[in-house]
């Protein structure tokens, strides 16, 4: 039994999460940038003064596992050296960081004199700098070709705003009145959750609000121990692949082992040796993939504390490799590859350990980066990532066929497509199409999830295209004997529309630039199946037939359901495909 | 009021609510079993009543009365029952699944929940039919629309047995003519069937918000369409004179034809009364900033007016259908009476939102009910009595209340009772806490500028607490605290929203200013020209403004309200200026030297409709003693000291007397505890008036 009181424990639950969701808000309501304002790519935690996360937001699973050992590293480069009114800024991989692109406000919140929280944000700003627009540059073979790297620096020392090295920073940027927005827009969710905690602070006053801090990472260590205590001791693997997207070494694999002994949980990562492409991942961008690997299993509501951690231990492998990247691995690509193969491979070693809480993995991302100039707005220069273009299908459950239009996995549901009037009034761009992909969803008893066809026109301009991710040669992996026979729908596909009507197509992580009146296709892989595709309910697939999601030839060749071309179900030719197998 | 009474007609779930007030000021509440089979049966029950109080013909009655309905439920429960009707969506080719894709979002709380269900689909795939052709951003045609492709979708409709048709194109904001051209064609070749676009239903930018807005509207409509025509046509047998007017989420009045075909204006008109009533509650102590608390067995409604003008939520998720028409923005928590406590799966103490309804109900009522409630805190607490009978016929029991506390929270907790009691009301007290500062500190308002108004039989017990928590000094329960919000809607006004999209950069060009003067303007015409044909004089109508704004670059908007729909040099730049101070207040900076734009414009136009009087209590030369019907213990901190305080018989107690906390003062619906450090008394117009401080 914990020494504090019950009422307040939960009065301070309460306020955290309030705290932490109104710094969400001011970003999505203040953001310059279609990435925040529209898609929600960023996301936002409270530490305490040790620094441990104290309650992560409903966000993005690949910027929170980072955060929790950035925001120490950045903690760990100042020292004492940290003083009230104080805005540290971040995003270099060597201090944790996930990718540069993903930029990170640090704010230190004094209460009468000493440090007690830290309102942190993190966002994913549409330029970083570098050779090629957004962030993304294919063809860097070291992180010094990606962009620029911001090693923690303070924006603000002692609540004055550092003019000349915020102007370092934006100089460095494409778009530098959005990337400043944006910035402007971290630096009020910062102040705002600042705003409720010292509101907490002064209504229950710091040792009972850090009493009741440590009670609730206590219950949360708690309750992730119950959980593993569940899993019968022993050892899993689960081994991931990771498709070429362009470097030409071939596939690569990544493993990982899970240890389980009583309540507690060692998780080991063994992947190759890094890599001149900018697949790689360093440490901190890895500890998001394992800990959304860990959460697929665990299904906890929220909220989320560094305390569900306790009980796990986490080695990334040799330094030098795939996963546990160091300079000068070139990385940008890192939040979603290699990170989705990484949680797939936890993920797959937690099915072996606990099969009754599996579910299928969902569509890898396999996206795009856009950039111009706006001839509406005397050319200026417009760049960001188009998110709708990465929104995946979610995996099938046990219970439930997969969410349409939901990944990709490394965001689990928590990004925007972002509404198509507003990407056309953002950019000058048409967008044809945006809609579900037919036979796109893994087969299995539960369908999995439909991905999405995204069909760009830039308008009286050339638009530059960068494309990254994979899951554009394998479908995604089902679970519990899951299983494509028609897999070309099932993949992801970046497509160049010319004039003439003719395409070609892309199975690698090209830079294309599209000139008026043509298009850009990009196509996202639809989510994992669940469980024998041939025992799905045949008026489950009738109905998916009639809504267009399954074709006649899916039904047939995923399904065992024969239809015939004047729409009738063959019940007797149905009958014999099943049994057949 | 025009004619000698205002009939309010609520249609609930289980009962219709009849309220009617008179010229005197008389106010009289009827109920009769709801008939959802067919509402005018119950209306029927409802008016045989009325006229045997009366003493008077139903039809007398009815010509003389201005007639106001709630049918909240018929639209809201076909919503959540799933009970309207086959649409069909035409919409523009390449983006039929942005009802679906639902901007790619999974809803927070659920983030790694293997089971929670996507959102149901009002319209399948296979009926959502790609049309092309297409508007662009700025208006201009790129493709001819496909009326083919329209005339083949409607083929397949009317195999389909499609009852309602919704139509929403890409860019329809900036450029309607497909939409119109499309509308036509429908009304043409399906002429049975309902249809409405997007233009019309919500000419705003966002294409999903607008093409989901549509098509709750097509869904909906056809079953208000014969409900109103059911009640219509009752009306008119009995011999009303004027027009049925049926209450809307926005707060305002609107005629039957209007409703028949905007469905999705009234799916949340419920708890959209309060405001009003509030209002009115605290118009006579000159207050019209005021927070309006609605808390009964299972729910907590709050609403916030600030200069006698209600909050707005527009594009929001309702049920999970995105909305985007404006609704009075009505906070609600599951955080009433009947609230449970119960200790979560990490052994935290929680308090709903689960709650235990009017069956089983809270464990005193003695029915059955096993799990703690708010009710069962505030009974062991000593702010209920605990030889009340409530409705006549359930008597409290406290021993139970208390065992029930013990077993399920104080126990497990290791705490005491009256400990585990003051956490119950002190977290119910907190959730709502939580709720008014979304309401009032997140939009950006300070909550000590108002006053909080308390509805609903259970809010006089919690009031007082949530005012000190907030720093709210001012806090008044009229004495029918319980019927408040039926009696807003009879004292509710006709109002509509008239919306429009207009991109404007807001910069020191004057044409600027000109272009959004003339589109006010034409806003405020088209508003006035309808209340005029419901029959208003110019003078008896009103329109206010709200401009959203935003910073060149972002993509969500503030609110700047405009009183004036004609703005000189000085307005323009002040509202420059009021953009700034609210995305300050908002968000914590500005950025004063940023460009600004115009995004959308609202006006409300308000046909005002002048409310019955309110009576005034005169003193009857009582004194406190007279009035103090005994005292109990009563436990008002976490200290666990029980203080004996006097009860106080609100019935027996004289206007303009001062009661000092702590007390509790008890009226036949509701209870209102007075904690130490305040005090209370009951004004003129019957409205108990709670302030902190000791003297006078």
């Amino acid at each position: 039994m914990s020494t504090i009181d019950p009422i307040t424990l939960a009065v301070v639950r309460g306020a955290l999460e309030t705290a932490q969701r109104e710094m969400t808000l001011t970003l999505e309501k203040t953001g310059r940038s279609s990435v925040f304002n529209l898609a929600h790519d960023y996301s936002n935690a409270l530490f305490d003064h040790l620094p441990e996360m104290i309650l992560q937001g409903q966000d993005i699973p690949i910027h929170l596992g980072s955060l929790i050992p950035a925001m120490k590293a950045v903690a760990g480069f100042y020292g004492e050296d940290i003083a009230e009114g104080d805005v540290i800024y971040h995003n270099d991989p060597a201090y944790k960081g996930s990718h540069i692109i993903d930029c990170c406000m640090y704010k230190p919140v004094f209460f009468r004199g000493e440090l007690v929280f830290w309102t942190v944000c993190k966002g994913h700003l549409t330029d970083i700098g570098g050779p090629v627009p957004a962030g993304y540059n294919p063809d860097a073979k070291e992180i010094y070709a990606e962009g620029l790297r911001i090693p923690p620096v303070k924006l603000w020392e002692k609540g004055k705003r550092r003019e000349d090295v915020i102007n370092l920073l934006l100089t460095n940027m494409r778009a530098r009145e959005s990337q400043e927005g944006d910035l402007n827009a971290q630096y009020g969710a910062c102040r705002v959750g600042e705003r409720h905690l010292l509101a907490l602070l002064e209504r229950y006053g710091v040792d009972t609000v850090k009493a009741a801090i440590a009670e609730l990472k206590a219950m949360a260590d708690r309750q992730m121990r119950s959980l593993i205590r569940q899993v019968p001791d022993g050892d899993y693997f689960g081994k991931a692949r990771l498709e070429d997207s362009g470097h030409g070494l071939g596939d690569l694999e990544i493993t990982a082992h899970v240890s389980v002994r009583n309540d507690e949980v060692a998780i080991h990562i063994d992947s190759p040796p890094q890599v001149p492409y900018f697949i790689n991942s360093y440490e901190g961008n890895s500890m998001s993939g394992v800990l959304l690997g860990l959460m697929m299993f665990a299904q906890l509501p929220p909220p989320y504390n560094e305390g569900l951690y306790r009980c796990v231990s986490i080695d990334m492998g040799p330094p030098g490799t795939l996963c546990n990247a160091t300079e000068p691995a070139p990385h940008a690509n890192c939040t979603t590859t290699p990170m989705e193969t990484l949680t797939d491979a936890v993920r797959l070693a937690f099915e072996q350990a606990a099969p009754d809480r599996v579910s299928a993995s969902w569509g890898h991302a396999s996206g795009i980066n856009i950039a111009g100039k706006d001839p509406r707005r005397g050319d200026d220069q417009y760049v960001t990532m188009v998110l709708a273009s990465i929104i995946s299908g979610a995996g099938a459950t046990r219970g439930m066929d997969g969410w349409h239009s939901r990944g990709p996995l490394c965001c689990f549901g928590a990004l925007m497509s972002g509404d198509i009037e507003l990407l056309e009034y953002s950019y000058p761009i048409l967008i044809h199409r945006y809609g579900l992909v037919p036979d796109s969803g893994g087969a299995g008893e539960r369908r999995g999830g439909s991905g999405t066809w995204l069909e760009i026109e830039p308008l009286d301009h050339v638009m530059t295209t960068v494309a990254f991710g994979e899951g554009r040669q394998y479908p995604t992996a089902g679970a519990a004997g899951a299983r494509n026979t028609l897999i070309e729908p099932k993949l992801g596909r970046l497509v160049h529309r010319h004039g003439d009507g003719s395409e070609t197509a892309y199975d690698h992580n090209a830079m294309l630039e599209i000139a008026p009146g043509e298009r850009v296709i990009n196509i996202n892989p639809g989510g994992g199946g669940f469980g024998d595709p041939f025992t799905r309910p045949v008026e489950e697939v009738l109905d998916d037939i009639t809504n267009g999601l399954v074709s006649r030839e899916g039904a047939r060749l995923d399904y065992g359901v024969i239809v015939t071309a004047s729409g009738e179900l063959d019940i007797e030719a149905t009958h014999q495909q099943r049994q057949a197998g | 009021m025009k004619h000698d009474y205002r009939l309010g007609i609520d249609a609930g779930g289980t009962f219709t609510d009849f309220i009617i007030a008179d010229r005197e000021g008389r106010v009289r509440l009827f109920k009769s079993p709801s008939t959802p089979e067919d509402g005018t049966k119950a209306i029927r029950a409802g008016l045989a009543q009325i006229a045997d109080a009366l003493g008077k013909p139903a039809a007398e009655i009815v010509a003389n009365a201005d007639l106001c309905i709630n049918g909240t439920t018929v639209a809201l429960n076909a919503l959540i029952e799933r009970q309207g009707v086959k649409v069909g969506l035409l919409c523009s080719a390449g983006h039929e699944d942005s009802l679906e894709i639902r901007l790619g979002h999974k809803e927070d709380g659920y983030r790694y929940d293997p089971e929670y269900p996507p959102a149901h689909m009002l319209v399948p795939r296979h009926l959502r039919r790609p049309i092309g052709g297409r508007i662009l951003s700025d208006g201009r045609e790129r493709e001819p629309l496909d009326e083919a492709a329209i005339r083949e979708a409607l083929g397949y409709f009317r195999d389909q047995g499609v009852e309602a048709v919704a139509i929403s194109f890409l860019w329809s904001v900036t450029n309607p003519d497909h939409e119109a051209r499309a509308l036509a064609l429908v009304r043409e070749l399906l002429p049975e069937v309902f249809v409405c676009a997007g233009s019309e239903v919500y000419p705003q930018v966002r294409e999903y918000t607008r093409t989901s807005t549509t098509v709750v509207n097509a869904y909906l409509s056809p079953v208000m369409q014969r409900y109103v025509s059911r009640i219509d046509a009752l009306f008119e047998e009995l011999g009303a004179r004027h027009p049925v007017q049926y209450f809307q989420s926005n707060g305002g009045l609107a005629q039957g034809k209007m409703m028949s075909e905007r469905a999705v204006t009234a799916i949340n008109s419920g708890p959209a009364s309060a405001p009003q009533a509030g209002l009115h509650v605290a118009r006579p102590f000159g207050i019209d900033n005021v927070i309006t608390v609605d808390m009964g067995g299972t729910s907590f409604d709050i609403t916030l007016t600030r200069g006698g003008q209600t909050n707005f939520s527009k594009d929001v998720d309702f049920l999970r259908y995105r909305i985007g028409v404006p609704m009075i923005q009505v906070e609600t928590l599951g955080a009433g009476g009947g609230s449970i406590a119960h200790l979560n799966d990490q052994g935290m103490l929680q308090v709903g939102p689960r709650s235990a309804g009017a069956t089983p109900g809270p464990v005193c009522y003695g029915k059955g009910g096993q799990e703690p409630t708010v009710t069962d805190a505030n009974l062991v607490l000593g702010y209920l009595n605990p030889d009340a009978v409530l409705g006549g016929t359930v008597c409290l029991d406290r021993e139970a209340a208390y065992q029930a506390i013990y077993d399920k929270v104080a126990k497990p907790l290791g705490i005491s009772v009256e400990r585990a009691a003051f956490g119950i009301s002190t977290l119910v007290n907190l959730n709502m806490v939580n709720g008014i500062r979304r309401v009032s500190v997140e939009q950006g308002y300070d909550p000590r500028d108002f006053a909080l108004i308390g509805a609903g039989g259970a809010a006089g017990m919690h009031l007082v607490r949530l005012a000190d928590e907030m720093g709210i000094r001012q806090v008044l329960v009229p004495k029918v605290a319980s019927g408040l919000c039926a009696f807003g809607q009879i004292i509710s006004n006709v109002q509509y929203e008239k919306l429009s999209s207009l991109p404007l950069p807001l910069d020191e060009d004057e044409a600027h200013r000109d272009v959004l003067n003339e589109r006010l303007a034409s806003l405020r015409d088209q508003g006035v020209e309808q209340l005029r044909q419901d029959g208003f004089e110019r003078n008896e109508i009103d329109c206010h403004y709200r401009l959203e704004i935003r910073y060149l670059g972002q993509i969500h908007e503030c609110t700047v309200e405009l009183q004036s729909d004609r703005l000189d040099a000085q307005g323009w730049q002040d509202l420059k200026a009021a953009f700034h101070d609210r995305h300050e207040a908002l968000y914590s900076y500005s950025e004063p030297h940023s460009a600004i734009e115009l995004v959308n414009l609202e006006c409300s136009v308000v046909g005002w409709v002048a409310p019955p009087q309110m009576p005034e209590l005169a003193p009857r030369g009582l004194d406190l003693e007279q009035a103090r019907k005994g005292q109990r213990d009563m436990l008002f901190d976490e200290s666990g000291d029980w203080t004996l305080a006097p009860v106080y018989d609100g019935e027996k107690l004289d206007p303009d007397l001062c009661i000092r906390g702590p007390a509790v003062i008890e009226e036949p619906t509701t209870n209102i505890v007075i904690p130490p450090g305040w005090r209370a008394s009951l004004t003129r117009a019957a409205t108990y008036l709670l302030t902190p401080g000791e003297g006078e």
